[in-house]
């Protein structure tokens, strides 16, 4: 494909912008690195509407609430960048609708999901056309959703899914060497939020689900406190930012009232994990567990909003 | 000391890989490599290397077939991919096709769908998809001789091997020609260095009568030319030698694919 | 054709009719004996041809086909490149006197490379680049390759993969992974793609250094004392773990789930009646000579869209035909859902934590299906 010539191109180079990290860290020790103060199985709050976008069939918003170290810099900056970021999207169902003439028979209702990033989302600008995690987030969302659907009842439809992610979690603390490590650690987080807020959108949309599902995210994280030697640690919905070497993480689709995952996406090395004496759980076991009690918490707010539009629907009758 | 033909050549009388300039490049073939497709081939000219499968005729898709040719006789569909490292540099694929394998793919298939007798076939589709796995010059020759391979394995009836290949001279042929006192030769199947430096033209010839039955006396007379595309420039004088060329080149490589055929079927 | 594009991410629906899934699901989860198609046991793989160093043009290559027509080749071709390094980061921080823990960190991209380095694209027949299934999975193969980190025994692969592209603090390999599959597949792709790639990293190679430390590299002309990318442990330091020679790049296996039974490598028709589809990636802990796990993720079953039958109860030709106590809806233990037998219902809902779990150590267990897999592409001769 040729260069897109309707748009003023930049130099195909590019030069990179100083980064003066260290000058904020000079003395005042205010950009250290944030920590996490939650308990280990304590996860952040999430806010989460739907019926927020009248013109869709469904829709939703999610939030998470940011890391108590981001709202401690925010009260008192010493810094203009901002710590840490926490997790802002909004999600739309459009249909069920007709299939396009063009389109192949289908028994089943056919799911389309898009991904997108606002250009503004990460720290980094992401262009307008869908890269190719964002695609692969789609994948993942549309695997999430289609376990739950009771698709049958919808023959020769297509219901889209569209996700805009405002805000994205941080792969990494700012503060570090932006190539320390380019795991794709606030991706994971993001995904178990898409699936939450468009389970929500699904439900606000009167489309037929076996459940409601909720994802969660669980990571085994290295304590840095205690040294490199300690057996790194289990922990669910891990703000990336907060830890400085996350091992494996995991995140799950997870329907609780057929305790079956519909989706699971887990990398990285999970042998080293450190259970309690007596578990004789695996490393990946483990961080399955983890993640799944992380979508239970997530299905209790999502529940809870569910029941919340349904009352305000039959309240307006 | 720059190593390229217009110095060297004048000097040593060889080219840049050691080939005199009537000299065909190793060409090994084999058909039937892929028993997935109704007929496949792998056809190696030097180091340019092409895989090239076929698939059908079969029933076209629907919308394809509503246009006027549909109904008349096969639609020959063709598809062109260059791999990523095909070349020395690994290629930046940007959102499929680029230039050179689209023109590829189009002179393919106009050249087949005159070629074959798709009258046989009417409201079907030939799809043939060529993947070249590795580019050292002379691509739309290497793809015109793997497709004939292809077409001929998945026993689509054709007149005679439709093949080709390319010619080019030994300087840049600016001047007009001096019969007297020729200093440039002609080389026929040029590699990707002398392509770039050189003037090429791609000939692809066929033969009206199916194999075998050729008579010997009227053999030159058969010859069909298929083919022809050029996009150097050159002083006039020299097309006719070029061309003489390419077709002798063309007739050396029906000998081959012919040999490749019946020792296939024979096994 | 692009909305069916859009949803195929668990590659096409073979066009199955409801008996005839039903049946394969039926013979597929016979308790403890399942029956397959082609009459392999649950972990036998397809019989498959491999050649590697096919392409002199590339770094590296490897063609494999499978029985049925299905082939794919992968060329693998490394660049150098500069390290793009916010190196005023670099400077600035020494100026300011940061204390040695940090600075450590700051080099720690041009020693421990980059994921993006690793550059993969797939071509499939009859896919664009960007669409769903192609992403999915070239996604899914480079995470599991730069993920595998290897042990501090094996000298050369410390970083893992992307610690071996690195060639001083300013300059590395970029490694660009082309996939090519010859014909459309005729099952989920996933396993061919795996071993090609695998064996075709396994016969990268790249020129050996010439220049040393942090000058600009160059390199030896003669290709014949190349290095491979994936260093082979001369003999004599192998001999204590003469299992595992070299470190060998990580392999992803497709595995499904019907009814109790696990079945690995499915074919297309296998694929269709799936209760669940899992890619796991593994490698061989170098150190320990066992398996570890890299990745695990879900692939959308093609079930959930197939076409569901219709029990003889609720079909109207054949009312009164057909005594009613036939159609009996029965649980099905695995799905947990009622389903009349012999009647084929697409598959809803997810997977439970005990088949993962299963599936996992199927895989991973001392002599399972994962060393077999593994010992079998050891004995493919790369040259």
């Amino acid at each position: 494909m040729m260069a897109d010539r309707r748009r003023i191109n930049g130099p195909p180079g590019g030069t990179r912008p100083a980064v003066f990290a260290s000058n904020s860290q000079s003395g005042t020790g205010a950009t250290t690195r944030a920590q996490r103060q939650r308990q280990p199985s304590e996860l952040r709050k999430i806010f989460l509407k739907t019926g927020l976008i009248p013109t869709a069939s469904g829709s939703s918003y999610l939030e998470f609430e940011p890391s108590a170290s981001l709202a401690a810099a925010r009260a008192n900056p010493k810094s203009l960048i901002p710590p840490s970021s926490a997790l802002k999207l909004a999600c739309t169902v459009h249909g069920p609708k007709p299939l396009p003439r063009s389109a192949a028979f289908s028994p089943n209702l056919v799911l389309t999901t898009h991904v997108k990033y606002a250009p503004f989302a990460a720290r980094r600008r992401k262009g307008h056309i869908r890269d190719s995690s964002e695609r692969d987030l789609g994948v993942h969302l549309e695997t999430a959703l289609r376990g739950a659907i009771i698709a049958e009842r919808w023959p020769k439809s297509g219901l889209d899914i569209t996700i805009t992610i405002l805000e994205a979690e941080d792969d990494r603390w700012w503060g570090d060497a932006p190539d320390s490590h380019d795991a794709s650690w606030g991706m994971m987080n993001v995904l178990a939020g898409c699936i939450t807020a468009a389970s929500a959108a699904i439900a606000d949309a009167h489309i037929d689900c076996l459940d409601l599902v909720a994802g969660g995210v669980a990571a085994l994280v290295s304590d840095e406190s205690a040294g490199s030697s300690a057996a790194p640690k289990l922990m669910l919905d891990t703000d990336p930012a907060e830890h400085r070497s996350i091992l494996s993480a995991c995140v799950v689709g997870y329907m609780p009232a057929r305790d079956e995952i519909t989706e699971l996406w887990l990398k990285g090395d999970s042998s080293k994990a450190s259970l309690e004496d007596g578990d004789k759980r695996t490393g990946h076991e483990a961080l399955i567990d983890g993640a799944v009690d992380a979508a239970r918490g997530a299905h209790t707010v999502l529940a809870e909003a569910v029941r919340e539009s349904l009352l305000s629907a039959v309240g307006q009758l | 000391m720059p190593l390229d033909t217009s110095t060297t050549y004048p000097l040593t009388k060889l080219r840049l890989d050691g080939r005199r300039w009537n000299e065909l490049r190793l060409l090994q073939a084999q058909i039937s490599t892929n028993p997935a497709s109704s007929g496949s081939s792998y056809l190696s000219m030097g180091n340019t290397a092409i895989m090239c499968s076929v698939h059908g005729p079969a029933e076209g898709r629907r919308g394809d077939a509503s246009g006027a040719g549909g109904s008349a006789g096969a639609i020959v569909d063709v598809e062109v991919n260059v791999a990523g490292f095909a070349g020395v540099d690994r290629k930046r694929r940007a959102g499929g096709s680029d230039k050179q394998s689209s023109r590829i793919a189009t002179t393919l298939r106009s050249a087949f769908q005159s070629h074959l007798h798709t009258y046989l076939y009417p409201h079907s589709t030939i799809s043939i998809h060529v993947s070249v796995l590795s580019a050292d010059g002379s691509l739309l020759a290497a793809a015109i001789n793997a497709c004939t391979l292809a077409l001929v394995d998945a026993g689509i009836p054709m007149p005679g091997l439709l093949c080709g290949c390319t010619a080019g001279m030994s300087g840049s042929a600016s001047t007009p020609r001096d019969p007297r006192h020729d200093e440039l030769d002609p080389l026929l199947d040029l590699s990707l260095p002398e392509e770039q430096e050189l003037p090429v033209l791609t000939v692809g010839t066929t033969t009206s009568v199916p194999v075998g039955e050729n008579n010997m006396d009227d053999e030159e007379g058969d010859m069909k030319v298929a083919v022809l595309t050029m996009d150097s420039k050159l002083h006039y004088t020299y097309i006719e030698t070029m061309l003489a060329v390419g077709m002798d080149g063309c007739n050396q490589i029906r000998e081959l694919l012919e040999g490749v055929i019946k020792g296939s079927s024979r096994a | 054709m692009s909305n069916q594009r859009q949803a195929s991410s668990a590659s096409q629906v073979p066009h199955l009719s409801p008996a005839e899934l039903s049946y394969l699901y039926t013979s597929l989860s016979l308790p403890k004996s399942s029956i397959r198609p082609d009459g392999r046991s649950p972990t036998q793989f397809r019989p498959l041809t491999a050649e590697t160093n096919i392409l002199p043009g590339t770094n590296g290559s490897a063609r494999v086909g499978f029985a049925d027509g299905t082939q794919a080749i992968v060329g693998v071709k490394a660049e150098v490149e500069k390290t793009v390094l916010s190196n005023e980061t670099v400077d600035a921080r020494s100026e300011f006197g940061i204390s040695e823990d940090r600075g450590e960190q700051e080099g720690s991209a041009a020693v421990g490379g980059h994921g993006s380095w690793v550059q993969m694209s797939i071509e499939i027949p009859g896919f664009r680049d960007d669409d769903a299934l192609p992403v999915f999975l070239s996604e899914m193969m480079r995470e599991s390759l730069v993920g595998a980190v290897g042990s501090a025994e094996a000298s050369d692969m410390t970083g893992g993969l992307k610690g071996r592209l690195v060639i001083n603090k300013r300059w590395h390999w970029r490694l660009y992974i082309d996939v090519l599959l010859l014909s459309q597949p005729l099952s989920y792709p996933l396993p061919l793609l795996s071993l090609t790639t695998h064996l075709a990293l396994l016969s990268t190679k790249l020129p050996k250094l010439k220049s040393q430390g942090e000058e600009d590299p160059f390199f030896d002309d003669d290709w014949a004392v190349a290095e491979y990318l994936y260093p082979r442990v001369s003999l004599s330091s192998a001999k204590h773990s003469a299992r595992s020679p070299f470190v060998r790049p990580p392999v992803t296996l497709l595995v499904i789930s019907v009814g109790e039974n696990i079945i690995f490598d499915p074919n297309r028709e296998e694929i269709a009646v799936a209760d669940a589809v899992l890619a796991i990636s593994i490698t061989r802990d170098s150190e320990a000579g066992n398996l570890k796990l890299l990745s695990i993720r879900t692939v959308d079953p093609p079930s959930r869209l197939t076409q569901p039958g219709i029990p003889n109860s609720e079909n109207v030709n054949m009312l009164g035909a057909v005594a009613s106590t036939e159609d009996v809806a029965v649980l099905n233990p695995a799905t947990g859902e009622e389903e009349v037998p012999g009647v084929w219902r697409p598959r809803r809902g997810g997977v439970k934590r005990s088949v993962i779990a299963e599936m996992v150590k199927t895989v991973l267990k001392k002599g399972g299906v994962g060393e077999e897999v593994l010992e079998g592409l050891e004995g493919v001769e790369v040259s």
